[in-house]
């Protein structure tokens, strides 16, 4: 398929020019500006004006309309008219001269300048000389190997220089200083004013009739081999891929981006963005093929027409229409030059969102997004050929004309399913892209309700990233369709973010209650204890705090002791209704005045007794089931006897009185020492639970914190209950015995032998004896060593003291105050460390000064 | 459609190819151009290189060229005509190349000797110090042809590819480019060379026929 790029428009009528005149033939022509001229083979010139004329339809018509005709009385054809419009000069060469007529009575010039002995001539298109009255001609000349250069001024002509070529030219086009030559062999590039040359490449203009075109700044178009339209520029250079057009070709022009040519038959059109021929016309006999300042004219002998350019818009939208999108693209990019900045740029983006359509419906997803993106593609454009993903609310009309021919998705795909899928998860990872970027800009909603409404569909894991982070997703209609896709948790996420925390709630409440069904979640219960934790509204809490702590008291518990603890202390959350409210749910109860008492150890008398009688009824209550310790109560004992010990808060007698006559000996034994009746606890300890170990423990730990004499006190104690008269226990003895021997430093011999009973050997005690002498000289040598330090620091300030009274100051009246200089007339001075002596009152003054300053030895000694 | 010079089988246009980048607006900083007898494959290694595919190609007419970014520079890759009757613009494409691509079929012993014979000389026009590489295209990798081992251990510019399997396709490109940007870098410095090169390229001639004139 091809594109239209040209359209062929018959100017001037074969009997407009000839009539009946058979023999008379078209030679050249010549267009600039409205005026036409032609040259024949009977030597006439005819000037016609042509009009264009654009009807209603947008067809483009030309009128040509005669004016002139000339003869120029020779029985040679014209060969060549080439329009000098700033002289307002036609040169026209006929008989191998050039002669200057005026271009509109199409006289010659009075003072008959011509050039003579020309075969053919080329204007200098990019001339040198830079005077705007004068045209520069080069002519191959009719001597053999010769070019030479004229200025051509409104009545007369100046030879500037003549060359000589390696071989016969036969056809030129100048450029600046540049000539591009076509010669017998080969087509060169010669520098008419250095004189350098280069070759291009090889061509036997003998064979085939050579082109020579300049068709820019440097650049020349060039009939190559087998048919190739080459281009090269003044350097001997190609820049462009050649163009392919026939082997016969007579005439080429150019009409950017395309190029013209001419053969017997047709006239061929092809570009020079791709290389690409786009169009063929069939046009029998023509022979010649000019562009005139942007107009294409192509003559046979006998008539003239033009070929209009189709505008590049519509040659464009003829490409995108046949999904020929690449080529639309280079056309339209080729075009960026010829059209104005700011229509190309709107021209272009709709270009580019065009073909990006083209390429999404072809399911050439990554060209389409490049193609969207770069032509800043109204996202909304994409979203609604997908049927519901605007939001009903949303304001969005689609462009017109339209860019694409789509009514939706289903006729896109044809309701292939398959087709549908790709072409959502496309989308979705588009909008997801771009959600982000300045594209979304003014249509967050859109874009992010969208986005919503395809991962639910899909079931995809994202949707709860969306919702739970920043999104813009519209409250209503991604609610009702979050309902219908039974996405109810992300519906409660929904409603989170949207400040409903209470709808949010109810829902997830329903789901894990098997109300409604959504398995997002298996955890969902977690979540919500989690979610009441840090929910700021308190209602809700406290609302479902019991349906909390009835699903799982010691999980949902977490909504009264995770709370973040500022919030605790702020609001209303007072730890007393809370305890009230946890009456029906022991465990969490239990759980919360732990977390009250031992983690943010609010010294309150009754939470701690509280705790304290809830560790024992429970531990009451489990001792009544089974008799054999559990490892529950177990833990709870430990819980109790850590909570009896470290606290001196709860209220001893209260639980003393609640423990009496159970078998919570070791727990009365602590609640004794916390009332200091250690004689009790220890005689527990000894005579009802025999633990020994457990009563070196005691006085351990009652005495923690506490002087020596305490803790030996203790131990006194502990010995005598071992060695209670009233006993004869053989085990205490031995208890007794170890405890002195391994505890020696914590009691006092000198007592402690006292007390032993006479029959016990030396023996038996050794160690304990030896710890105590030990002890008793190691405290010995401690005091000594303690007293020799003590003398040698008295020592030391000694020796200060008697420095510092130093050697006698003497003061008479000779003596002056070094800071008054007058002399001293009272016995007070002020003498500093350095020796300076003065005045009290100066020194007082000097202190007051200083004391600012950086003198602030004022340290002063008054004698 | 008719189809134009330069272009072949499905290919795309390579010379202001469609697409994003703005690099095929730009004018190239550097020339490689691909030289070699008919049907060696260069069309093919090109594309291979370009469009990563092999596909069938037709006779290159004229020549073609793709616009390849290096790094921050823009290198034009020129494919050219290996038929007998376009040898005349070889000269013409080489001019200023920094590299050039002498291509053979490592199963045409005949292909290598052309290249010598009648490709060597167009590199004239080439830049002083143009990079050459020679490539043995349409190798089999685990045949050993009698071509190769004459072109063996030359040094380290001579490689063998196939464009049919990709082999040492990328490798081959990607050589002569990173050899190729010192040179654009020098070029660069001194500005157009081929501005230069023209004032004083074959002064001789002029003088020659002005005597004889
Ligand atoms: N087996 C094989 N065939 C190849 C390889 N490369 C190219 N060909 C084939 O060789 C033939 C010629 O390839 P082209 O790339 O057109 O050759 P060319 O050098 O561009 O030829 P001209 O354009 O005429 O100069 C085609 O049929 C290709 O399929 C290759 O590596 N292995
Ligand atoms: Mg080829």
């Amino acid at each position: 398929m091809s594109v239209k790029a040209f359209k062929l428009v018959s100017a001037v009528e074969r009997e407009m020019l000839m009539g009946d005149k058979n023999y008379i033939n078209i030679e050249c022509i010549e267009c600039c500006g409205k005026n036409l001229y032609i040259g024949t083979n009977d030597c006439f010139i005819y000037h016609f004006l042509l009009d264009e004329k654009i009807s209603t339809a947008g067809k483009i018509t030309f009128a040509a309309t005669k004016q002139l005709h000339k003869y120029l009385g020779l029985k040679k054809p014209v060969s060549e008219l080439k329009a000098a419009s700033a002289l307002t000069r036609l040169l026209v060469l006929c008989d191998n001269t050039i002669t200057l007529v005026n271009m509109m009575n199409l006289e010659p010039v009075p003072t008959g300048a011509r050039i003579k002995g020309a075969v053919t001539f080329a204007l200098n298109e990019n001339p040198v000389s830079g005077d705007p009255f004068c045209v520069e001609v080069c002519i191959i000349s009719v001597k053999r190997r010769t070019i030479q250069m004229f200025m051509v001024f409104e009545d007369r002509v100046q030879i500037v220089k003549e060359v000589f070529t390696p071989e016969q030219p036969c056809a030129v086009a100048v450029d600046g200083y540049y000539l591009c030559l076509a010669l017998t062999t080969q087509y060169i590039i010669l520098n008419y004013n250095t004189g350098a040359s280069q070759d291009l490449f090889p061509y036997c203009s003998d064979e085939k009739r050579p082109i020579v075109k300049r068709i820019g700044r440097q650049e020349f178009l060039l009939a190559g081999p087998g048919g190739l339209g080459m281009f090269a520029t003044v350097d001997g250079i190609s820049q462009r891929a050649p163009v392919h057009w026939s082997e016969n070709v007579i005439g080429a022009a150019l009409c950017f981006p395309y190029v013209v040519a001419l053969d017997d038959e047709f006239i061929t059109v092809h570009s020079m963005l791709d290389q690409q021929q786009k169009q063929t016309l069939p046009f029998k006999e023509g022979h010649i093929l000019q562009d005139f300042e942007g107009k294409v004219i192509v003559a046979t002998n006998k008539g003239v027409y033009i070929l209009v350019p189709l505008p590049l818009e519509k040659q464009i939208q003829d490409l995108l229409a046949s999904h020929r999108v690449e080529e639309a693209l280079v056309l339209a990019k080729g075009a960026r030059r010829n059209i104005p900045k700011e229509k190309f740029q709107v021209m272009y983006k709709r270009i580019l969102q065009q073909a990006g359509f083209i390429q999404f419906a072809q399911l050439q997803f990554l060209e389409a997004k490049e193609l969207f993106r770069s032509g800043q593609l109204d996202v909304r454009e994409l979203i609604s050929l997908y049927p519901f993903l605007l939001p009903t609310s949303s304001s969005f009309i689609r462009s017109h004309p339209p860019l694409h021919e789509y009514a939706d998705l289903n006729q896109l795909t044809q309701g292939d399913q398959e087709k549908m899928t790709k072409c959502k998860r496309f989308l979705m990872s588009y909008l997801n892209e771009v959600r982000s970027t300045e594209v979304a800009n003014g249509y967050k909603e859109d874009i992010d309700t969208a986005l919503l409404k395809l991962y639910a569909e899909a079931n995809h894991e994202s949707l709860l990233d969306l919702l739970v982070s920043e999104n813009f997703c519209l409250l209503t209609d991604s609610a009702a369709w979050l309902e219908k896709h039974k996405k109810y948790f992300a519906l409660g996420l929904l409603y989170h973010y949207n400040g409903q925390d209470a709808a949010a709630l109810q829902l997830w409440v329903k789901i894990v209650d098997g109300d409604i069904q959504d398995s997002t979640r298996s955890d969902l219960y977690e979540y919500i204890v989690d979610f009441l934790t840090f929910c700021p509204d308190q209602d809700l809490v406290w609302k479902y705090s019991e349906w909390v702590l009835e699903k799982n008291e010691q999980v949902g518990i977490q909504i009264f002791t995770k709370r973040p603890l500022e919030e605790q202390e702020k609001t209303n959350f007072k730890p007393d209704d809370i305890v009230s409210c946890l009456n029906k749910y022991p465990k969490a109860r239990v759980k919360y005045l732990e977390h009250l008492v031992l983690e943010r150890k609010i010294e309150k008398e009754k939470y701690h007794t509280h705790l304290a009688v809830l560790y024992l009824e429970a531990i009451l209550q489990l001792k009544s089931v089974t008799t054999d310790n559990c490892t529950e109560t177990t833990e709870l004992l430990f819980k109790l006897r850590s909570l009896l010990q470290k606290s001196d808060l709860y209220r001893i007698h209260f639980i003393l009185d609640k423990i009496q006559g159970t078998d919570l000996h070791m727990e009365s034994a602590i609640l004794y020492g916390k009332l200091e009746e250690h004689e009790k606890a220890l005689h527990i300890l000894v005579h009802k639970l025999k633990d020994f170990h457990a009563a070196e423990e005691y006085c351990m730990w009652n005495s923690e914190n506490r002087d020596v004499q305490y803790r030996r006190r203790l131990f006194h104690m502990l010995l005598s209950v071992y060695l209670n008269p009233g006993t004869s226990d053989c085990a205490l003895v031995m208890a007794a015995v170890d405890l002195l021997n391994n505890h020696a430093a914590e009691f006092d011999a000198a007592l402690v032998l006292e007390v032993v009973p006479d029959s016990w050997s030396v023996q038996l005690l050794s160690p304990f004896l030896a710890g105590a002498v030990r002890q008793s000289i190691h405290t010995k040598r401690m005091t000594q060593t303690a007293l020799g330090l003590a003398q040698a620091e008295n020592l030391i300030y000694r020796h200060e003291k008697v420095k510092q009274k130093g050697t006698p100051i003497l003061l008479s009246d000779k003596k002056v105050c070094q800071v008054c200089q007058n002399p001293f007339c009272e016995p007070v001075f002020v003498r500093y460390p350095n020796g300076g002596v003065v005045h009290t009152h100066c020194a007082a003054n000097r202190h007051l000064n200083s004391n600012t300053t950086h003198h602030s030895s004022s340290s002063s000694n008054k004698t | 459609m008719i189809r134009a010079g330069g272009r072949e089988g499905g290919s795309r246009p390579a010379a202001g190819r469609a697409g994003p980048s703005r690099a095929a607006m730009k004018k190239p900083d550097g020339k490689v151009v691909l030289l070699g007898d008919m049907n060696v494959g260069k069309t093919s290694l090109l594309h291979r290189y370009m469009e990563r595919r092999f596909q069938e190609t037709v006779s290159t007419v004229g020549g073609a060229f793709y616009l390849k970014q290096w790094g921050p520079y823009n290198i034009s890759i020129w494919d050219t005509a290996g038929r007998e009757q376009f040898h005349g613009l070889g000269s013409m494409y080489c001019r200023g190349a920094a590299a050039v691509i002498l291509t053979y079929d490592v199963n045409s012993l005949q292909s290598l000797t052309e290249l010598e014979e009648r490709f060597l000389a167009l590199t004239d026009s080439a830049s002083a110090d143009c990079i050459f590489a020679i490539v043995g295209n349409k190798s089999v990798a685990s045949c050993s042809s009698k071509v190769r081992k004459q072109v063996r251990a030359e040094d380290k510019m001579c490689f063998e590819t196939s464009a049919k399997t990709g082999y040492k396709v990328d490798y081959l490109f990607e050589t002569v480019f990173e050899m190729v940007v010192p040179i654009i870098v020098r070029q660069k410095a001194e500005g157009p060379p081929q501005t230069v090169d023209i004032t004083d390229y074959k002064p001789a001639k002029r003088t020659k026929s002005g005597c004889c004139a």
